[in-house]
């Protein structure tokens, strides 16, 4: 009998988590406040001359980064002004800690003095994205 | 990279066939569940250990997908790395060998709580697609840096 509520249990977990899921993935969220100053890994990525840098953060193990960097690339070639890096931080634990990031892509919207913008978990919703990006970047999309 | 270094290093696969798997994993664990029967939980953990550890070719419902579902379907170009998938694996591994020795040494609670993370894992794979040891690979790494050590 247990083995049944347990099951049931676990049915309830994962639908529980698929529409928590289905909400955030892909969001555009607000800028965290951060403490401590942005890590060099990541502001050496930085390019002073694009108005935005999207800072995508990998790890080796992760699935959707392929979909994340082909939906980042494919922006960052018709919007001008904005760039895509990707950083990998599989052995680069204390950056993902420093920027308060828990899962793979995660991507950040820096500007050229290292402010962020906002992020994204999961794998961005392009229209969103440029939407909320919009009054940060120079002309209009090409 | 897989959890062992020594490993071969599988091609990128069909993302569909992993889910294919993970439905009939699924299956697999609902039925440990419901009948406590620690000799059918071994046999996955031994599964889990050889895709993790030794290859994704040895996967049984990788070639059960090949031959019966795959010739059926659309094809795909979309596919998927294998080194995430091998880490799934072996998260799978560590919870049905944790529920293993709960049923096999009589503490039934410790084998139903393993089995269940073990089943929302595989469920999640299957129904919605998402690879949470991959996902949570940052979580992981931060608080339990062994577990997550990669090689």
């Amino acid at each position: 009998m247990t083995g049944v509520w347990a099951l049931l249990g676990a049915v309830a977990v994962v639908a529980v988590i698929a529409v928590v899921l289905r909400a955030r993935d892909g969001r555009v969220r607000e800028a965290k406040a951060r403490a401590v100053s942005l890590p060099a890994p990541v502001r050496d990525l930085l390019d002073p001359d694009a108005a935005v840098t999207l800072v995508q953060l990998s790890t080796t193990l992760c699935a959707n980064c392929r979909q994340a960097r082909a939906v980042l690339e494919g922006l960052a070639g018709r919007v001008e002004g904005l760039r895509h890096v990707e950083l990998d931080v599989t052995d680069l634990p204390e950056v993902a800690a420093d920027l308060g990031v828990l899962r793979a892509p995660t991507t950040l919207a820096l500007t050229p003095s290292g402010a962020e913008l906002l992020r994204v978990g999961g794998v961005p919703k392009p229209d969103a994205l440029v939407a909320a990006l919009r009054p940060h970047l120079p002309g209009p999309i090409g | 990279m897989p959890l062992d270094a020594t490993a071969t290093k599988d091609a990128p696969v069909d993302p569909r066939g992993p889910r294919f798997s993970a439905w009939i994993t699924t299956a697999i664990l609902a039925v440990v569940l419901l009948t406590g029967s620690w000799r059918l939980l071994a046999a996955q953990t031994v599964l889990f250990g050889m895709c993790a550890f030794i290859s994704l070719k040895l996967n049984p419902w990788g070639h059960v997908y090949r031959f019966a579902v795959q010739p059926r379907i659309k094809p795909t170009t979309e596919r998927e790395e294998a080194a995430p998938l091998r880490f799934a694996q072996g998260v799978g591994f560590v919870f049905a060998l944790t529920g293993t020795i709960g049923y096999a040494t009589g503490l039934t609670a410790l084998g139903v709580v393993a089995t269940s993370a073990a089943l929302v894992a595989a469920l999640l794979n299957a129904a919605v697609g998402l690879c949470l040891g991959c996902e949570m690979f940052l979580l992981l790494r931060r608080y339990a840096p062994a577990l997550a050590r990669p090689q």
